[in-house]
């Protein structure tokens, strides 16, 4: 009896192993899949400070965003903030910069992100989180009105992101889903 | 002479006259009925017409119907004009009705089952067609005239479907994934356009198709094989706001699950 017990758990692990390594060694394809993913996490946070840095946003619109982007950081992520012909690099904790950033003293803001790109590609770690690092350019323009454009800035940024499997339960059904996260947010240059 | 004379005179003439008429009778109606004789010249004419309207029964050239070949066949035997080479050709013409007879029945069982089958498509609505394209297809199975049961209950089924689909309004006319995917790009281009009102409307009137604004949506980002992979689970409410604030649809809809009352209890995306 004990043999077969102990044939039984041996089996058990061996596919559990199998599981384990069909996630470890993702194909180019799911690879690819969520390479992208974590990219377009970023695009979106950058369409969402784009929303809430601008003036035209009504406040509850604005707040719905915040706790949408909120939601894409790893608690206690902090966001790097510069300013041109400083030295000095000022660290918030996201929902912070976010409430900074809607009221800041301008009467219009434009704030765009480009060149969303890897810095580092994902990478898988231990415990099966694959972590990565995307580098974006961010463009700061401040107006007010009497003098149109009172200040611009153009910050390169490093996000680091992280990526985990994860298996939930919706409707019956065990879904297997990609959770993408991202960390803390670092000033890399100003100009 | 005077015995001969008594003796004519004793002939009862009446009788006479009878029995005399209808012998006359006898001899009239005999006279009148067909000997069923035809003289040689009639009855070759009648054999090379005969041969002629059997030739395309048997060569299956005749665009006449079943029913009226076999009519033609039945009257060229009625006429029993005896002749051996129209004999065989009167059994090569039954062989050849027997045959339609069975291609025609196999054919008839064939549109049988295609309307069957075709008629339990639209009652599931796999495709999420719109009523109009329901009842088109409904009254190209009724066209065949299949004169079958089954079918005619089928039909009966998909023509209580289409009713029900109209009774329902609200656009169900169109199907509910062009719906939803009208509302989708409506949504972003409002806001594309800065008509942020205009993307709240599109996005009320949208969750009016779901469950509720919590109905699940997931976002598939891989599918090889049996492996799929998802994106976070989000909210319909939530991703029609993601369309509103990112102005871009990425997705494309994959499947849509319903709950008893026809509205939207999940939906399924896979992206572009």
């Amino acid at each position: 009896m004990n043999r077969i017990i102990s044939a039984i758990i041996l089996v058990a692990m061996f596919a559990g192993a199998n599981i384990a390594i069909a996630q470890d060694n993702l194909s180019p394809q799911r690879k690819q899949a969520i390479d992208s993913l974590a990219l377009e996490k970023v695009r979106d946070l950058s369409k969402y400070i784009s929303i809430i840095g601008d003036k035209s946003t009504p406040w509850s619109d604005a707040q719905r965003v915040i706790e949408r982007a909120v939601e894409l950081f790893m608690e206690n992520s902090e966001m790097g903030v510069s300013r041109k012909n400083s030295p000095d690099v000022s660290y918030y904790k996201v929902r912070e910069y976010f409430d900074r950033l809607m009221q800041l003293n301008y009467n219009k803001v434009k704030i765009d992100w480009y060149k969303i790109q890897y810095v580092s590609d994902l990478v898988r770690q231990p415990d099966g989180t694959y972590v990565g690092v995307i580098t974006i350019y961010q463009r700061f323009q401040g107006y007010n009105k009497e003098n149109g454009l009172v200040y611009e800035d153009t910050t390169k940024k490093d996000i680091t992101v992280y990526v985990k499997r994860k298996e939930t339960q919706i409707g019956g059904r065990l879904i297997g889903f990609w959770d993408v996260m991202l960390g803390d947010i670092r000033v890399k240059e100003t100009k | 002479m005077s015995e001969i004379i008594s003796k004519i005179k004793s002939v009862r003439w009446q009788q006479m006259m009878f029995i005399l008429l209808m012998a006359l009778l006898v001899v009239g109606t005999d006279s009148c009925k067909s000997t069923g004789k035809l003289s040689k010249k009639d009855r070759l004419a009648q054999i090379e017409a005969a041969k002629k309207q059997l030739q395309p029964i048997i060569s299956g050239a005749s665009t006449l119907s079943y029913e009226e070949q076999k009519r033609i066949v039945g009257e060229v035997m009625d006429k029993n004009l005896n002749d051996p080479v129209l004999n065989s050709m009167i059994v090569d013409a039954q062989q050849k009705l027997k045959s339609l007879l069975g291609e025609q029945t196999q054919q008839h069982a064939q549109k049988v089952d295609e309307a069957r089958a075709k008629l339990y498509d639209i009652l599931l609505n796999k495709d999420n067609k719109s009523a109009d394209e329901l009842e088109k297809e409904v009254r190209a199975i009724k066209a065949l005239n299949l004169k079958e049961s089954e079918i005619d209950e089928l039909i009966g089924r998909a023509e209580k479907k289409i009713a029900d689909m109209r009774a329902s309004g609200g656009g169900a006319n169109l199907p509910v994934k062009s719906q939803l995917e009208n509302s989708f790009n409506s949504i972003v281009t409002s806001s594309q356009n800065g008509d942020l009102s205009g993307a709240d409307n599109t996005i009320q009137k949208t969750l009016q198709l779901f469950s509720s604004g919590d109905a699940p949506v997931l976002i598939i980002i891989s599918r090889e094989g049996s492996i799929v992979d998802y994106d976070k689970p989000t909210t319909i409410q939530r991703y029609l706001n993601l369309l509103k604030d990112t102005k871009a649809n990425r997705n494309n809809i994959d499947a849509i699950m319903t709950d008893a009352t026809g509205k939207i209890k999940g939906l399924d995306l896979i992206k572009k």
